[in-house]
């Protein structure tokens, strides 16, 4: 069956108004990343992977391009001294705003623009791993119209401690479509965090499409957390991507509280033995009718390869949460070990999620394990700390935090914590 | 200063059918008194207990609380606990997650300031939650767990005494607290009551056994049987109980 598939006209408008690249390489990229997109349309609820998420409205969107922005009022740093940061301020790297002094010898951290002149072979390997566009049409959109994102290499054996901090504010223009790609490679034996945070000034009902790429070589360890906490007009569409090499460890937290839709695509590949992650995610809806959708894969493709999946919910209000967890066992992948949790809570008669725990195994002498639970907050809980003085707003959210401590003490970095729990308590849940 | 004027309560039960617990309860409760209430299972000792507390599941449909002559009906149930009630729950919940020290911290403060107290800071709170848990016999290791998660029977209850010596109420409610203890938390739990008779301060002890009056010394003793106080007296009354069971009580009540 073929279907008559209409590029919509804000994406047709981008793709005009694009500024020349200055790289050949990427400009022959995206020029095919965006045929690919053209044939490939936006994703339909009648496909699997986006049964419970309707991204029809984006059709007949009018997002546009951005303006060049370079001030802002106060600029939101992670507390704590111990953390180096690059800010993207309505989809334009802002320089100025930028500071990632103080980092080891050979640790490179600038945008992409930058990287792709400076580093071209480093940007053009990790840029040239072709995706899914089946699975994943919006990161050949994100190609196609890559305007900026951060661009983190740390050499071999090198040990970053300060969190780097990729602070992305939106909001500060009605419609704004922001695509961005990051790019963090790990050499081996290297370790670095990042802390992705994306944010807006007002809401401007924007559009932020982002792409993370993440990959470790032997050995290196990575921690990557995101916070998105965009006002609640916004889209944020947002696809990961992470790459592991033997005995390379990857940990993500990731904080999902705003926009009005979101969906997350978590892909990671154990390509190689003794590989490990840990993948790790909150998310709480409070407004109306916010809808979040969190799809994680992981294929384990070698042996000894380890995954932990946890993935907890509050949901309030008529929001609607998905949750799809997939954790995909090759032929080759002996004794793998896998965990896959997601647990929800219900708070209101209105909200739902949809969640569906999936386990393909291949090979034969494995453990993996699974389990999913909705539920509703005690209410024995709630009454027995309100008979005790505790107000009922304050009652819920001691009880809401302890559903989620298990995934945030996850988090090992104290200035991300902190900002994590300050943008819960701003999101009331 | 509590007081309870021909209190009618129902709840419905799983099958939605509309079942009355209490028909026209009367106590009056002043400052300084201890005042215990036995009965069998099912005369709606519980239920009174809860009532006070201001726990949602039932209906009241005739009749009023009052303390010191406001009634408490229409308050939540943080808003009573903030007028200085306190129920001793018959059993206290597991809240994992939720780090006792921090729990008792935010109880102590929030009644602080709805009594235009300032908050007592992260040093002087640890400092008088300390003092008093050695009281309950609790090692302090229990602050660091999460509220009763994984404490025995006897741990809840001093944790539950713990939370009253804490809290300093005016009207201390304790639902079977002595239930289940053995003979040292049965004492542990006595103590601290007896620790926090005042002249100001009441106490409403309901219990299924005269055992616990051997320690907790009451000034009257009521009986309560079909959702009804069908005797009051002394604290021999308890010796009498123990003795000849509730059967001799039975019709007793007016209905």
């Amino acid at each position: 069956m073929s279907i008559a598939l209409v590029t919509p006209t804000w994406v047709e408008n981008l793709w005009q108004q694009k500024s020349v690249q200055q790289s050949a390489w990427l400009a022959a990229q995206q020029t095919q990343a965006y045929a690919a997109f053209q044939r490939r349309g936006l994703p339909l609820r009648r496909e699997e992977y986006w049964k419970y998420t309707d991204v029809g409205f984006l059709q007949s969107a009018d997002f546009v391009a951005t303006e060049a922005i370079t001030k802002i009022n106060a600029l939101p740093v992670l507390p704590g001294s111990e953390t180096s940061r690059l800010v993207i301020l309505n989809g334009q790297y802002a320089a100025n705003l930028s500071d990632v002094s103080g980092l080891p010898d050979g640790v490179i951290v600038t945008n992409i623009e930058t990287a792709l002149s400076s580093h071209a072979d480093l940007v053009q390997a990790e840029l040239s791993n072709t995706n899914d566009i089946k699975r994943f049409p919006f990161a050949s959109l994100n190609l196609a119209l890559l305007q900026t994102g951060a661009f983190i290499y740390v050499p071999k054996g090198t040990i970053v401690k300060p969190v780097i901090h990729i602070l992305v504010i939106g909001g500060m223009q009605k419609q704004a479509a922001v695509n961005l790609r990051h790019l963090i490679i790990a050499g081996e034996n290297a370790d670095v965090s990042v802390c992705e945070e994306y944010r807006s000034v007002a809401a401007e009902n924007d559009f932020t499409n982002v792409v993370t790429q993440i990959h470790a070589q032997e050995n290196a360890r990575v921690h990557c957390y995101k916070i998105q906490h965009e006002k609640i007009g916004s889209t944020h569409i947002a696809h990961t991507l992470i790459q592991q090499q033997k005995q390379s460890y990857v940990k993500t937290v990731n904080l999902s509280v705003g926009s009005r839709l979101t969906r997350e695509d978590i892909q990671v590949n154990l390509d190689e033995d003794g590989s490990e992650c840990d993948i790790n995610g909150y998310f709480a809806l409070s407004h109306d009718t916010q809808h979040a959708d969190h799809h994680i894969q992981i294929d384990h493709r070698a042996r000894h390869t380890t995954s932990d999946m946890t993935y907890k919910g509050v949901l309030d209000k008529k929001t609607h949460g998905v949750f799809n967890g997939m954790v995909y066992v090759h032929p080759d992948a002996q004794k793998t070990r896998s965990h896959q949790a997601n647990h929800n809570l219900l708070l209101s008669k209105e909200a739902a999620i949809d969640t569906k725990p999936e386990l393909e195994i291949y090979a034969d002498d494995v453990k993996c394990a699974h389990g999913d639970t909705v539920g509703q907050l005690n209410l024995e809980s709630l009454f027995f700390l309100r008979a005790r003085g505790i107000d009922k707003a304050e009652a819920l959210k001691m009880l809401t935090e302890a559903f989620a401590a298990d995934v945030l003490d996850k988090v090992e970095h104290e200035s991300v914590l902190l900002r994590m729990k300050q943008v819960l308590s701003e999101a009331r849940l | 200063m509590l007081s309870i004027r021909n209190l009618h309560v129902t709840i419905q039960d799983e099958k939605l059918q509309t079942k009355t617990i209490l028909r026209g309860v009367n106590l009056d409760v002043n400052p300084g008194e201890v005042h215990a209430i036995m009965g069998p299972n099912g005369s709606g000792k519980s239920t009174l207990s809860n009532v006070f507390a201001g726990r949602e599941d039932y209906t009241i449909t005739q009749g009023d609380i009052t303390l010191d002559g406001v009634s408490l009906l229409d308050l939540a149930p943080e808003e009573r606990a903030r007028k200085g009630m306190f129920l001793a729950f018959q059993y206290p919940v597991e809240i994992p997650g939720v780090n006792n020290m921090y729990f008792l911290k935010a109880a102590l403060n929030s009644l602080r300031k709805s009594r235009g107290l300032e908050p007592l800071d992260a040093m002087d709170c640890i400092q008088l939650i300390k003092s008093k848990i050695k009281e309950v016999g609790l090692d302090e290791s229990f602050l660091h767990r999460a509220v009763n998660e994984g404490f025995s029977g006897g741990e809840k209850k001093r944790n539950e005494v713990l939370q009253m010596l804490i809290l300093e109420p005016k009207v201390a409610i304790l639902d079977e607290t002595d239930s289940g203890l053995d003979i040292d938390a049965l004492q542990m739990v006595a103590q601290g009551v007896n620790s926090l008779r005042s002249p100001e301060r009441s106490f409403i002890v309901v219990t299924h056994y005269q055992r616990l009056l051997n320690y907790i010394v009451p000034d009257f003793v009521h009986v309560m049987l079909n959702g009804q106080i069908v005797k009051s007296g002394g604290k021999d009354l308890a010796l009498e109980l123990e003795e000849k069971g509730y059967g001799w009580l039975e019709g007793q009540a007016s209905v």
